[in-house]
């Protein structure tokens, strides 16, 4: 099988290069013409490719001209639509890095475009993949867990420094809101097998620093349609000198009583002189591979993979009411007819 | 000692916390509680005297620790002021602003110090936070986030909202005045609770959560669980600002750990064993004031701030809608 990669932007292209790449049966070939606009000292391009060990390709045309069977798109969020459109003209299956896209028509005209051309469009969210998060499904789905009646949700990370664009509105169409809400939102709606959310109340603030014309922390509250109200911080809280990048967790409060998961829990935890800092060795499985595998036998089988564009585009929705509540200072409902459409 | 006499109203949980703290400090207690429940509270803590009505109790005292239902406080307070009492009150003052403005009027025109028992700012881990904040150890706060979880409260009165307030205000509240503590007024707050009736009328667990945004600009999140399901008392905090942040488990790091016991835990109220107690620390705080020491940490102008704040979540809770508090003042 034939899988192009289209840009580097999003540096986790690096980590499923690297996993595609080890991967029997696999033909790799990657492109990254936008690098030049990325400042000086960000890798990309044809060095980073042949560091990485892959085929480059100087131009889409080129890459896509290849006849990959899929591809996986890591540009900057608001490059999203227009390479996945490409994509899709060019008759490939797609795999787009989260958030699908940053405006529901975009995310729209998304899955529309893949539908019409008959490939699968998945969208990049491996935390669901993650043993922890199939472990309290699994236990909520055997009703071991009873109801669920409030979820409390953190995907706090550093402000993204390896990549300047993630601070810049026109690129990554927002900040922490637009990058760290859709993971829970995506495993939300995993977990209570497609609830829409009803009402979004949103509060939000820049004082974690980066560029001020984005948001660094922020409040999310989300109603499904099942009853169950959410809470997700989706702050980029942790600073510079943190041991990793940072983390997600989910509290739930069930009749079994209260739930705690951590995908990322599973390290071993130290201390360096050299780093002068705290050591988290992280041991755990590599969701992003179970998340390309789903990717890759979906195509294999001729089916549609999950998550699906049809529940980027939820999740987009979600954090489109958001930034709407944040102006407003009010909530914004999200009508059933409207969210699934 | 005798020199100075608390007389202490009710003798439910609370009231097992705060007459060992007087005790410890040699004040003289006097306990009047119209449930009949005075006696027991006495002979288990090995001190204080029991009286016959409140009547009686102003009349030997110096100061009264008032540890009963929130739908008493307003009256019981503002006849203690009448008669020229300092008061501790347990939290919150009342049930609404115009009982605890009508409370605190009441004990500005009798000139008597009105205290409420908002002990979270006496626990050690908390403490040690809201230093750090204050003296920058974690530059400008922008987020916080609180949790408090455990087995529903036994007596009946905490499950009628009309006689606690609910969950939001009785328990929750600790966390809501922390967090104006820690981050100043606040402007804006929206929250939500799972329904407390099942379609059967069973009780099922019970938990809200309550979004602050303050002047400051500062974001907040309170969490709290009253859980059918027996569990373990936990709190926790985060507070992330732009030069680091602080964590909290109750959970995490004990000081002595068994592997081994399969005893069923249930906890309404924090195990406090490992250091002073907290109500000791408080109770010690506003005695203190009374002596005509300094002013305690938390006054009753916090006590009304934390009930509005409170009042504002229940509100925004029955209309699915934010409350802004600017509306308010």
């Amino acid at each position: 099988m034939k899988i192009a990669v289209m840009s580097f932007a999003h540096t986790h292209a690096l980590s499923y290069v690297r996993l595609l790449a080890g991967m029997p049966g696999i033909e790799l070939r990657a492109s990254d013409p936008d690098h030049g606009d990325r400042p000086a000292g960000e890798s990309g391009g044809a060095a980073l490719a042949a560091e990485l060990g892959v085929d480059y390709a100087d131009s889409y045309e080129e890459l896509l001209a290849w006849q990959p069977d899929a591809v996986v798109i890591c540009s900057e969020n608001t490059k999203h639509r227009d390479d996945v459109l490409r994509a899709a003209a060019a008759g490939a299956h797609v795999l787009c890095e989260k958030p699908l896209a940053t405006t529901s028509e975009d995310a729209e005209a998304m899955v529309q475009a893949c539908e019409e051309a008959g490939v699968n469009l998945m969208v990049a969210f491996p935390v669901r993949f993650s043993p922890a998060f199939l472990a309290l499904k699994e236990q909520y789905d055997a009703g071991l867990l009873g109801n669920i009646y409030g979820v409390s949700g953190t995907n706090n990370g550093k402000i993204p420094g390896e990549r300047s664009w993630f601070t810049d509105p026109e690129l990554a169409g927002g900040g922490a809101l637009t990058d760290h809400v859709v993971h829970i939102a995506d495993m939300l709606d995993a977990l209570f097998g497609g609830a829409t959310a009803t009402r979004v109340y949103a509060t939000a603030n820049d004082f974690f620093g980066g560029d001020p014309r984005v948001e660094t922390g922020g409040l999310v509250s989300i109603t499904y349609e099942n009853g169950v109200s959410a809470v997700i911080d989706c702050s980029w809280s942790r600073p510079a000198s943190y041991p990793v990048w940072g983390g997600l967790t989910l509290h739930l409060v069930t009749d079994a009583g209260l739930v705690d998961v951590n995908p990322f829990a599973q390290r071993v935890d130290g201390f360096s002189q050299d780093a002068r800092n705290a050591l988290w060795l992280g041991y755990g499985t590599n969701s992003d591979e179970l998340m390309l595998a789903e990717f890759l036998t979906a195509i294999r089988e001729g089916r549609r993979p999950q998550p699906d564009g049809q529940l980027g585009c939820r999740t987009v929705r979600i954090v489109e009411a958001a930034y709407r509540s944040v102006d407003t200072g009010g909530i914004v409902e999200t009508t059933r007819d409207s969210a699934r459409a | 000692m005798g020199n100075y006499t608390v007389g202490l109203v009710g003798a439910g949980g609370i009231a097992n916390s705060h007459l060992p703290a007087w005790l410890a400090l040699g004040v003289d207690v006097v306990v009047f509680s119209i449930d009949g429940a005075a006696p027991a509270l006495v002979e288990r803590h090995g001190g204080g005297r029991v009286v016959d009505s409140y009547a009686d109790l102003l009349a030997v005292s110096d100061a009264v620790d008032i540890c009963t239902p929130t739908f008493t406080h307003r009256d019981l307070v503002i006849e203690a002021a009448e008669a020229g009492k300092n008061i501790v009150c347990e939290k919150p003052l009342a049930l609404s602003e115009a009982d605890t403005t009508a409370m605190i009027e009441a004990c500005d025109r009798a000139g008597v110090q009105l205290y409420p028992a908002h002990v979270v700012r006496f626990f050690p881990e908390y403490v040690a936070m809201h230093d750090a904040i204050t003296d920058g150890g974690i530059g400008t706060l922008a987020v916080q986030r609180f949790l408090r979880a455990g087995s529903a409260p036994a007596a009946p009165w905490f499950s009628q909202k009309e006689l606690s307030g609910g969950l939001v205000m009785d328990q929750m509240i600790h966390d809501l005045d922390f967090a104006r503590w820690n981050a100043g007024e606040v402007t804006s707050v929206y929250a939500t609770e799972s329904p407390s009736l099942r379609e059967d009328g069973a009780p099922e667990p019970l938990t809200a959560q309550v979004i602050l945004t303050h002047e400051s600009g500062t974001v907040s999140y309170v969490t709290g669980v009253w859980s059918r399901k027996p569990i373990a008392f936990q709190t926790r905090f985060e507070v992330a600002g732009d030069g680091g942040l602080l964590q909290h488990d109750s959970l995490g790091n004990p000081p002595i750990a068994f592997n081994g016991s399969t005893d069923e835990v249930s906890g309404y109220q924090p195990t406090t064993r490992f250091s002073e107690s907290p109500y000791l620390t408080e109770i010690r705080e506003f005695h203190q004031a009374f002596l005509g020491g300094p002013a305690p940490r938390v006054d009753a102008a916090d006590g009304l701030a934390a009930v509005a704040i409170a009042a504002a979540a229940l509100r925004s809770i029955e209309t699915s809608a934010p409350v802004s508090m600017a509306t308010n003042r």
